[in-house]
């Protein structure tokens, strides 16, 4: 199950970041009229920098949360936690 | 009273845009000027702010409007006056017809290129100093500091320009194999960092089939890369002529 959410989880941020990627950098431009507000910029999961940077950097984040999935299954006290 | 713009058409195609919702969860409608249509929602405020539901609602409105036509996505966070619109599309008449000649019936396709960059340029250096490495012990013994750290610089600039090569020659080489399935691409080379390719390529709708079947071939020749696909999105990286 927790596989699963992890896949779906993974899944739908890289769709996130592959998005911004696309809209945040690109498109049809009219010179001053850009202006975006990054106060909620914590629900992207890397950062801002990190999505323009390296897709890498991605692949890290990620294998990191597998790596506490997989902690957390070895010691059911820190699931409890 | 602001308009946030999603994309912008010609207007001999009619757009059906009922029940579309866009930022903020306002209904998105069409604009016509100039014999071009604009998709933008009423908003009200000075800034959009950036957030996953936004950034999707953004890209669904142009998904919907890509779906029926070919267009031009205008970037995130575009807030206009429909004055302002109007005279922008007034005074870029002919750059805006020409753009979207450019990618009339075209979809983007993106495929980024993730390598290990510092094994490959180690594993470079190595075969190359190999080649020479007899000759150059006996100098390497007998160096002072001063030359030892040149010998360094010019290992460091040797790995950096054949990394260079390695990767101009990737790109190089994915955009052979994906040949006529292309119209353009934009590709983005960056040796020294693990993302080494970030390329857009333009795409005839009726082409992609072929596109796919060139990309699967490519990336079963080349298993020691990753690649990441993604599309068909609209053509953002080919609307950016006025930025």
């Amino acid at each position: 199950m927790i596989d699963q959410d992890l896949h779906q989880w993974e899944q739908g941020d890289l769709s996130l970041l592959e998005t911004l990627d696309h809209v945040l950098n690109r498109g049809l431009v009219i010179a001053g009229e850009i202006t975006i507000s990054v106060a909620n910029i914590d629900l992207i999961f890397v950062g801002l920098n990190v999505l323009l940077g390296s897709v890498e950097t991605i692949h890290e984040v990620l294998e990191q949360r597998n790596n506490t999935v997989e902690t957390a299954l070895d010691n059911p006290d820190v699931v409890g936690q | 009273m602001n308009l946030y713009a999603y994309c912008l058409q010609g207007a001999s195609v009619p757009v059906a845009l009922e029940g579309v919702v866009g930022i903020a969860g306002v209904e998105a409608q069409v604009i016509e000027h100039e014999g071009f249509v604009v998709v933008v929602s009423a908003f009200h405020g000075e800034k959009v702010p950036l957030t996953r539901d936004t950034v999707f609602a953004h890209e669904g409105v142009i998904d919907h409007v890509l779906a029926q036509t070919t267009l031009l996505p205008f970037r995130f966070g575009t807030i206009v006056t429909r004055a302002r619109l109007e005279s922008h599309i007034r005074s870029q008449k002919n750059v805006l017809s020409a753009s979207l000649s450019r990618v009339q019936d075209c979809v983007e396709m993106s495929v980024k290129v993730i390598w290990d960059g510092d094994e490959i340029r180690g594993r470079e250096i190595a075969a190359v100093e190999k080649q020479s490495s007899h000759a150059q012990e006996a100098t390497n013994k007998a160096m002072g500091p001063g030359a030892a750290f040149l010998a360094a610089k010019r290992r460091e600039i040797l790995g950096d320009e054949m990394l260079k090569r390695r990767a101009d020659g990737i790109a190089v080489w994915l955009n052979g194999r994906l040949g006529n399935a292309i119209k353009e691409s934009v590709v983005r080379v960056q040796p020294a960092e693990a993302l080494v390719i970030a390329a857009s390529y333009l795409v005839k709708r009726e082409g992609l089939p072929q596109y796919r079947a060139c990309l699967e071939l490519a990336q079963a020749e080349r298993r020691d890369l990753r690649f990441m696909t993604s599309g068909p999105w609209p053509p953002y990286s080919f609307s950016d002529l006025l930025s």
